[in-house]
């Protein structure tokens, strides 16, 4: 008996110990990065990397940051109610404002003095701790059992760096300079990228609708849109400058009307070229969703081809659709950085800018929206996808 | 067998007229007068670092995927597998161009930056393809291995991959195309490939260059996807 009930206190032990240590790395990892890796580069101008800053420059802020970046993952990674998830998520918004403050502060004291050029970089502690943090949040909301709590998050971090950075907090960041040195540019260049990527989706969705009535070719258009895949986007590209000016030059009265062989024309159908297997995919499964039984029921009911179409394939296909839908946005929004190879602008610009002036900073600029941008698409869509399946389950 | 060579003879055909039209001296002709086409020492050079990377990074992604792949099915994994499918979209999310500038200041010009982003872009759907196509194995196949007393690594290599084998080879063709194709974003890194002087090509207004770099990819993705085919079709021959 009582050696029973000493297994039992033992099983009860280890069991703990077993749910303690995730917690325990919780709370560590964060306070771990922030003790070891550089929070900051001070470069003397923007094109060198610089020498690494600890995470003492955060001056005062270092130690609440710290007790924050501690207890509010462990808070998240341990909560059994919406409470201690609230309050893990709550630590972890803090510690990102600590964070963000910290770090605009501790820039704008490293620069004092120095000449104009040089510059406070971001560096990998503080992009860890910050998505560590962001990452605390989005659990900390999934835990309290709030809506959306991706989006939330992003709302959230987003709201927070807008506000830190219009009250001028971050600007001695290197990032925030070239944001104000680039910010008509970033906007149009948003602009242009969603265009390009929207446009592209669109072209690509009417030539799959086409595609999809012509019922006899549809074993050529399978090799066909999978031959597309195939060959890499940078030499589709290519290829179209190529045959663009190829025709221009057989056809001078063209380029007098203002075409030309560089420029929004060869991306649009580039891009539209990659986004046809998606759709095509996601069209065809759509179309094969429901089962022969069904068929024949709606046939044997007198339901007409178009009826047949719009009250049972389309419903039933939704989320087929909307799956093959949510590739091809994705795909669009990646491929469009590649469009400006062929001069179309969009984010590519400030990409491939960067990169020719090998300007980390801007190559950020750059970057970061077009991740923000896909995955927004990406978790949109999904989630219309589930909604679908939802409403009409297969 | 038969079947095997004929599915593999529609791509490598094409990668053998792709290949001919980016000789000079085709290229020269199809870009008409005025051009400057790359000579064939150059080409051939730029085509085997383009293989030594892409196939380098398709080794890792397929080696990666394939082995993280067969765990993620293994029971004691079981709860990874929903985290699995979040982390593939995201990482699909990322397009290698915005990898390969990101990690262009950190991992300096050439190689790194591109092998770092096709394993980013090319690891999760050979993952997910592999988990996918070990999944499609019947149950009733498995019960009836474990019935007969086959252990559960006998189970693995006589059972399921040979069962899966087919998935499992479009999987790799989906590595292998996307491995060629990242290798020539990798130019924009300056890694020394065939995108090299399709970029050039577009910066100088050089249309043989440009054409001759095309062809040359596409018909090295062609002959990647043609080879993989025929495997598969060897493989899966019964």
């Amino acid at each position: 008996m009582a050696r029973a009930a000493g297994r039992g206190a033992m099983t009860m032990a280890v069991s703990g110990a077993r749910a303690a240590l995730p917690r325990l790395a919780a709370a560590l990892v964060l306070p771990l990065v922030l003790a070891s890796l550089p929070l900051l580069h001070l470069a003397p101008n923007r094109l060198v990397t610089g020498a690494p800053i600890s995470a003492a420059v955060l001056g005062p802020w270092l130690w609440p940051l710290l007790a924050l970046a501690a207890t509010g993952p462990a808070l998240v990674a341990s909560a059994r109610g919406r409470v201690g998830a609230g309050l893990g998520l709550l630590a972890c918004a803090g510690g990102l404002a600590l964070l963000l403050v910290g770090l605009g502060t501790g820039a704008s004291e490293l620069l004092a003095g120095q000449p104009p050029a040089a510059r406070a970089r971001l560096a990998a502690g503080a992009w860890l701790v910050g998505l560590g943090l962001g990452a605390g949040m989005v659990f900390g909301m999934r835990a309290s059992r709030l809506p959306a709590p991706g989006w939330l998050a992003a709302v959230a971090i987003l709201a927070l760096t807008a506000g830190l950075g219009a009250a001028g907090r971050l600007d001695a960041l290197s990032l925030t300079v070239e944001f104000h040195a680039r910010r008509d540019g970033l906007a149009r260049a948003i602009l242009d990228h969603l265009a390009l990527s929207g446009g592209a989706l669109i072209l690509a969705g009417l030539v799959t609708g086409a595609l999809g009535v012509w019922r006899r070719g549809r074993g050529a258009v399978d090799l066909l849109v999978g031959g597309v895949q195939v060959v890499p986007a940078v030499a589709l590209l290519g290829g179209l400058v190529a045959a663009a000016s190829a025709v221009l030059a057989l056809l001078p009265g063209l380029r007098a009307a203002g075409l030309s062989a560089l420029g929004a024309g060869p991306a649009l159908i580039g891009i539209a070229a990659y986004l046809l297997l998606p759709l095509w995919r996601g069209l065809q499964g759509a179309l094969r969703a429901p089962d022969p039984a069904a068929l024949d029921a709606a046939r044997a009911l007198g339901l007409t081809p178009r009826q047949t179409l719009t009250a049972l394939r389309l419903p039933l296909g939704a989320g087929l659709l909307i799956g093959g839908l949510r590739v091809a946005a994705v795909q669009a929004l990646g491929l469009a950085t590649l469009a400006q190879l062929v001069g179309a602008g969009g984010l590519g610009r400030l990409v491939f800018d960067g990169m020719a002036q090998f300007a980390p900073d801007l190559i950020l600029l750059g970057a970061l929206p077009v991740i923000a941008l896909s995955l927004a698409a990406e978790s949109a869509l999904a989630a219309l996808e589930a909604a679908a399946r939802r409403r009409w389950p297969a | 067998m038969k079947a095997a060579c004929r599915s593999a003879l529609a791509p490598l055909l094409l990668a053998l007229a792709l290949a001919a039209a980016s000789h000079p001296a085709v290229a020269g002709l199809l870009a008409g007068g005025g051009s400057r086409p790359l000579a064939v020492d150059r080409l051939g050079e730029l085509a085997i670092s383009h293989l030594a990377l892409a196939g380098l990074g398709f080794l890792i992604v397929a080696a990666l995927g394939l082995g993280l792949g067969i765990a993620a099915t293994r029971e004691a994994f079981a709860p990874l597998r929903a985290g699995i499918d979040t982390l593939a979209a995201f990482a699909q999310s990322l397009p290698p161009v915005v990898v390969v500038a990101l990690a262009l200041p950190v991992l300096g010009f050439g190689g790194p930056p591109t092998l770092l982003a096709l394993l980013a872009y090319g690891l999760m759907p050979t993952l997910r393809g592999t988990v996918g196509a070990l999944d499609a194995v019947s149950p009733e196949a498995r019960a009836a291995a474990e019935a007969i007393g086959l252990t559960r690594r006998q189970i693995l290599t006589q059972v399921e991959l040979p069962l899966a084998a087919p998935g499992l080879i479009e999987t790799l063709r989906t590595a292998s195309i996307l491995s060629i194709s990242v290798a020539a974003v990798g130019a924009l890194a300056g890694a020394s490939t065939l995108g090299t002087p399709i970029l050039a090509g577009l910066q100088n207004q050089n249309v043989s260059g440009l054409l001759q770099g095309t062809a040359a990819t596409a018909a090295l993705a062609f002959l990647g996807d043609a080879m993989l085919l025929a495997i598969g079709g060897f493989l899966t021959r019964e």
